[in-house]
């Protein structure tokens, strides 16, 4: 029994100890004003935030005058679903230390965390900086009239081509100026080449929806998923029956080759100079010049191909980063601070641009309308035969088509969508079939939306 | 007559345990020749197979996507805290339920073995809340402390221990040794066998282990090995070419080998052992 | 009074067994308790939870993709079981041969799948079998046959998930069927094969008998594993819910869909499943043997 005791006895030693060491840093954090107190930033990230730190860790130390002991980090994540999980779970649990200070969303998962009141409003930061943002810049994250995150890029869909291939086959680029052309071309390619030369690709999985669907055909279109009432309307929509056509042809016809995206498989086809187009968003850029290095040179870039009967081209796709609205958000202001400079700040934006190209790294056209103007952003860039990737990108935003309306049940309808399209890109149903099940299996699980913009 | 027969037997015995072999080793050795491919050198189909210009690059890569030395860091001090605590309360309740007799002993036996059947994974949610409240979420301890004592442990455990003939722990008693003496003194030393045979299951479980790791350990500074690794491919705008992925789990498999190889000369009987009779 | 008598006089055994109990109500029981709970609600993780009573267990019945997942996932446990105990009692004689040399390194070699993580053996399997550039369709085509989609048809996509649970799991019941197989006396083969049984009939007669309780024991291993897959089809992910597990739908609902209280009916199903297996193994045991 005594060991029993003395056992105890240590664990309460240890325990109340913890409580005077946690209890201690809060009365630090609280001591001093005007700078931000030590401490880490931690945000969530996806995709390859080791390279936003590149930009961060330099700025901080450029700061020092208000932030002399703050580090920060980012933590890698799957995805943006896999950011909301993570919040979600903190949440739930009451864990508000635990959450993060800030994080990289996109628009279908920032919804729910907004509505959640997960994530702080910053209308007003941003309103006042709306005129010097490329247009729409904040528009997906305005929701009932508030803007909940800070827009970080805004990347339009785009056509990517093979130069070499088309000079190969006499084919005139220009004439996939339309969705339409951009088909005809496509069975030029397979005619003449005797199909060895394909239009493109098709994803067996999710990412077909991904990037055909939700980010490219689909808004091109003019489609709904959801109609003003927020019934699905996916099935009877001439808007979706439009984009899924186009694709429908595209693969029916065997323009496209069936390969997972971000596969070697893919880099190896487009090596062998097999795949003439990209129709997909700007982000494609770095993985063609990682990836495809035998490549160097041949590919150009042009804004996407719009439908004749609609003549919208492609939609932006943004990405945010959102404030976690969380008592004692000490860092709050430096996030919005560091956000303005990455944003605004020319000189450094463009150090850092350069140290990404040189590593072969990703990196977004800014969304300051000020920085745009700068000539350096109409670069030549050596991977597009000269051709300036940054102009060009600059230039697929004009004239582009609004995104689908997002709800806060489009996460669960990207699966039941996607899982349609899946079967139709395996063969086991038609596109008609695909379209129909849609309707009905949004009916049936999902029911009604809730639109809430 | 005969030795010819018995020669014919081991060939096909030869062939076929060559065939299990390559099959076995196949995907661990095609692993490691694509981590060692330079970039731009092809993996489709048979070019996978040969390297033409080696390279130590991928290995260099992953250093620089993720943050591999605490990843290493903290897969070691999950496993080997893991392993011991696992191995103490396992074998102690082995013990208990071999070589004691006191009133609910077979009840609860069967009610332990029936918990295997319940996969705690149904419950992370509210378990996630629950380490909140211990103040585990982000340590490494929430990997450690929830098998700190498990059903397959105990099971495995008891069925060894209760083989040890009785008298050996009847005559400590009367030598006066205290109850927990005994189990230090005599058990342990008795069963070393089983506890390395369990330490070595254990090991390779705990270096493996994934979802929980991936739920509870939130921040990159904790990541265990397994949740780095496999944000190398998946992530959204990840382009992580193939031979830096390969040699990132070639960094999550050959640790464990090495150990496996290093431990296995220490089983001979372990497993053999009673364990699995019943 | 009594109780406390009797915890008193068991003290150490109580004592010794306790951690277990601690550490399972605080880290399974209760979670599930809870899970039950929410699997009566509506719930998307961050607003409050709305009680539905069985609502979602009603919505199972009709949802497609419960079915399809619940299927595969009976598909992953027959061939599991199957595949798994032949393939390891084979293996496991071969290791058991009398006058094997370089025994030690065929016992060795043969585990290393069970010591690869899953994940990254995952990885590694979806490049084997993709269906451009992967090495099993090149050497499919040596033999004439055309390039299968493993991983892009609907109709095969469950293929190198099965072969992955196979591959990855056979050592670990080799081992156990190999201790077991240690473990039957020489003299009973020897006694047989003065009374002229050739070596199948020792097979039958002598050794699968000896190994009745341990391939029971297999079995059993292999189907709460096989409940619970989850590694293997997540990351050979194949078109749509062709080759999803119950357990990854369960992920999936509560993950990326939000719908909480429907994860968690399924988790209960899941649980409901294991809890049969579980009663029909007490009294298979029980008819068997004296654990």
């Amino acid at each position: 029994m005594k060991k029993f005791f003395s056992l105890l006895l240590v664990c309460s030693i240890l325990l109340s100890s913890f409580v005077i060491v946690f209890s201690n840093v809060n009365t630090v954090a609280s001591a001093s004003s005007n700078k931000y107190p030590e401490g880490t930033i931690e945000i969530y990230g996806y995709g390859q935030p080791q390279y936003f730190l590149k930009y961060y860790r330099p700025w901080l130390e450029r700061n020092r005058d208000i932030a002399p002991k703050v580090s920060i980090d980012i933590v890698q994540t799957e995805g943006a679903a896999d950011v909301r999980e993570k919040l979600t779970m903190s949440y739930v649990a009451g864990a508000y230390d635990d959450l993060p200070d800030a994080f990289y969303i996109d628009p279908v998962n920032l919804v729910n965390l907004a509505d959640g009141g997960l994530v702080q409003d910053v209308t007003d930061f941003v309103s006042s900086l709306t005129d010097k943002l490329v247009d729409n810049a904040a528009n997906d994250a305005t929701i009932n009239g508030s803007i909940y995150a800070l827009p970080e890029s805004v990347r339009p869909q785009m056509l990517y081509y093979n130069q070499k291939i088309f000079n190969e086959y006499n084919i005139d680029p220009e004439r996939m100026n339309t969705i339409e052309g951009y088909i005809e071309v496509g069975r030029e390619l397979k005619e003449k080449s005797n199909g060895k030369v394909y239009l493109s690709y098709i994803d067996p999985g999710s990412r077909t929806w991904r990037y055909y669907g939700r980010r490219g055909l689909m808004p091109q279109a003019k489609a709904k998923i959801w109609d003003d009432n927020g019934y699905p309307i996916i099935d009877t929509d001439p808007g979706a029956r439009l984009a899924f056509e186009a694709l429908d042809t595209m693969y029916s016809e065997g323009l496209l080759l069936k390969t997972a995206i971000f596969q070697p498989a893919l880099y190896d086809a487009v090596n062998n100079g097999e795949i003439a187009t990209f129709y997909i968003g700007a982000f494609w850029d770095e993985f063609l010049r990682k990836n495809c290095t035998e490549t160097l040179g041949d590919w150009r870039v042009m804004p996407a191909p719009v439908f004749k009967s609609i003549n919208l081209r492609g939609a932006p796709v943004s990405q945010y980063i959102a404030i976690v609205d969380k008592p004692n958000a000490v860092y709050s202001g430096l996030i919005k601070k560091m956000w303005y400079d990455f944003t605004f700040d020319i000189e450094h934006k463009e150090k850092w641009v350069r140290s990404m190209v040189r590593l072969d790294a990703p990196y977004a056209n800014p969304i300051s309308v000020e920085m745009l103007k700068d000539e350096f952003w109409e670069e030549p860039s050596i991977f597009y035969g000269g051709q300036s990737f940054r102009k060009m990108e600059k230039i697929a935003l004009r004239n582009g088509a609004p995104n689908l309306v997002v709800t806060a049940q489009d996460a669960e309808a990207d699966i039941i969508i996607s899982n349609e399209l899946e079967k139709y890109v395996a063969g086991v149903q038609t596109i008609d079939e695909a379209i129909k099940a849609m309707g009905e299996n949004l009916r049936n699980k999902i029911g009604k939306v809730e639109v809430i913009k | 007559m005969g030795y010819i027969k018995a020669r014919k037997g081991n060939i096909i015995v030869y062939i076929l345990l060559g065939v299990i072999t390559f099959i076995s080793l196949f995907p661990i050795i095609w692993m490691c020749i694509i981590a060692f491919k330079g970039t731009g050198e092809s993996i489709s189909g048979f070019n996978s197979l040969w390297i033409n210009n080696p390279t130590l690059k991928n290995f260099k890569n992953v250093f620089e996507v993720i943050p591999i030395l605490s990843s290493l860091y903290n897969s070691i001090f999950t496993t080997v805290m893991g392993t011991i605590t696992t191995l103490f309360f396992c074998s102690l309740a082995g013990y208990g339920f071999a070589k004691y007799q006191f009133p609910g002993r077979d009840f609860l036996f069967y009610f332990i073995v029936a918990t295997l059947l319940v996969p705690p994974e149904v419950g992370s949610i509210p378990l996630f809340i629950i380490m909140r409240r211990l103040h585990l979420i982000n340590s490494l301890w929430s990997v450690i402390i929830p098998k700190a004592a498990t059903a397959i442990g105990i099971f495995y455990m008891r069925q060894y221990i209760i083989n040890i003939p009785t008298e050996v722990i009847e005559s400590a008693r009367i030598d006066g040794s205290s109850e927990f003496g005994i189990y230090l003194k005599i058990i342990v030393p008795m069963i070393k066998p089983a506890l390395a045979t369990w330490t070595l299951l254990t090991v390779i479980a705990r270096w493996n282990d994934f979802f929980w790791p991936l739920i509870f350990l939130r921040s990159t500074v904790k990541h265990t090995l397994m949740v780095s690794i496999s944000l190398l491919p998946v992530s959204d705008g990840l382009s992580t070419p193939w031979p830096v992925i390969m040699a990132g789990t070639t960094f999550a498999i050959i640790p464990v080998v090495v150990v496996y190889i290093f431990l296995q000369r220490f089983l001979k009987s372990g497993i053999s052992a009673g364990a699995v009779k019943g | 009074m009594r109780l406390i008598n009797t915890l008193r006089k068991h003290k150490v055994p109580y004592l010794f067994i306790l951690p277990f109990f601690i550490l399972f109500s605080i880290f399974q029981l209760y979670p599930i308790v809870w899970t039950v709970w929410v699997s009566l609600t509506k719930w998307n993780g961050i607003k409050q939870p709305v009680f539905i009573g069985l609502n979602n267990y009603n919505l199972l019945l009709n949802d497609y993709m419960f079915t399809d997942a619940f299927f595969n996932t009976v598909v992953y446990w027959v061939t599991g079981v199957i595949f798994i105990i032949i393939l390891s009692l084979g293996i496991a004689s071969l290791l058991n041969y009398n006058n094997l040399k370089g025994k030690g390194f065929f016992k060795v070699v043969t585990f290393l799948p069970n010591v690869s993580a899953a994940i990254a053996i995952g990885i590694i399997f979806s490049m084997l079998f993709d269906k451009n550039i992967g090495i099993i369709n090149e050497v499919i085509s040596l033999f004439g046959i055309n390039k299968i989609g493993w991983l892009t048809t609907v109709k095969y996509s469950k293929i190198p998930v099965i072969i992955l649970n196979i591959w990855r799991n056979t050592p670990w019941f080799t081992l156990i069927i190999l201790s077991g197989l240690l473990n039957i006396p020489e003299e009973y083969y020897e006694a047989a094969r003065i009374d002229g049984a050739n070596k199948i009939q020792q097979f039958f007669k002598i050794t699968l008998p000896n190994l009745t309780d341990i391939l029971f024991f297999c079995f059993i291993i292999l189907t709460v594993n096989s409940w619970k897959i989850f590694n293997e089809s997540y990351i050979l992910k194949g078109p749509s819910t062709s080759n999803m597990s119950l357990f990854q739908y369960m992920y999936q609902s509560g993950f990326t869909a939000f719908k909480m209280g429907y994860a968690s009916a399924i988790g209960v199903v899941l649980i409901i499943i294991l809890a049969i297996v579980s009663v029909v193994q007490f009294i298979l045991m029980r008819k068997n043997s004296e654990i």
